[in-house]
């Protein structure tokens, strides 16, 4: 199952029902919905708040992975962007050293069981999939 | 749908779903409170990291003033979310089934 959204947050009312859909059409254990929503978002978010080099609208496709999800999020005409090279957060430090922003791709490196990355003909592509089978951090 | 109101105890509840989209609105809200704050998520389904941000700003504001955010009714999974996001050591976390 495949659709393109546009850029902007409001999309999200309609990413949530596409992966709403897909969930009980494939009928994916509901405990999953939560992670994928996340780290859609998360991913989602991320494309449309920094590559502004493009307005061309954000491919996600879901398919089954098992008893579980694949996801993917392709944007077009964009630069390099693999998520897995961003620094992860410290996420023990103080209040005081501690500011909004930074934690979106942090939780989805550590809420999806597995992420690859791939870039040609300028399309960023990232695709995750969560069922379940991640240790426990 | 989201929501985020004061409810009858004088508590900040606040309901749906808090993400990037509804981010703004939570932020506005927050940013009216004054003192110290306790906020029900007993209906929160579910918060993304634009809603921790939000979470994380008001924290920060208040603490300044010496009063703080605490978050009660948390569910599981949002805790999971806080904890992983190193929340559970900046707030005052109550979780879902705990009467204060």
């Amino acid at each position: 199952m495949h659709r393109s959204f546009g850029r902007s947050f409001d999309e999200l009312k309609r990413i949530v029902a596409f992966t709403e859909a897909f969930f009980a059409e494939e009928r994916i254990d509901p405990s999953l919905r939560n992670i994928v929503d996340l780290c859609v978002e998360e991913l989602f978010v991320n494309m449309v708040t920094y590559n502004l080099e493009t307005d061309q609208d954000v491919l996600i496709e879901l398919s089954r992975h098992g008893n579980g999800v694949q996801v993917s999020l392709t944007d077009f005409n964009v630069e390099r962007f693999d998520p897995r090279q961003v620094a992860p957060v410290d996420v023990s430090a103080p209040l005081e050293e501690r500011t909004p922003g930074g934690l979106g791709l942090y939780l989805v490196m550590k809420m999806a069981d597995a992420i690859h990355y791939e870039y040609r003909d300028r399309s960023s592509k990232i695709t995750f999939i969560a069922d379940g089978n991640k240790p426990d951090v | 749908m989201f929501d985020i109101g004061i409810d009858e105890s004088g508590r900040v509840a606040i309901s749906g779903r808090l993400d990037a989209a509804q981010a703004p609105r939570a932020q506005e809200f927050l940013d009216r409170v004054a003192d110290s704050c306790v906020i029900d998520m007993s209906h929160l389904e579910y918060i993304s990291s634009a809603g921790l941000g939000v979470l994380l700003r008001t924290h920060k504001r208040l603490m300044a003033q010496g009063n703080g955010v605490r978050l009660i009714n948390v569910s599981a999974h949002i805790n999971d979310i806080f904890t992983y996001s190193g929340f559970d050591r900046l707030f005052d976390i109550e979780a879902a089934g705990i009467e204060s």
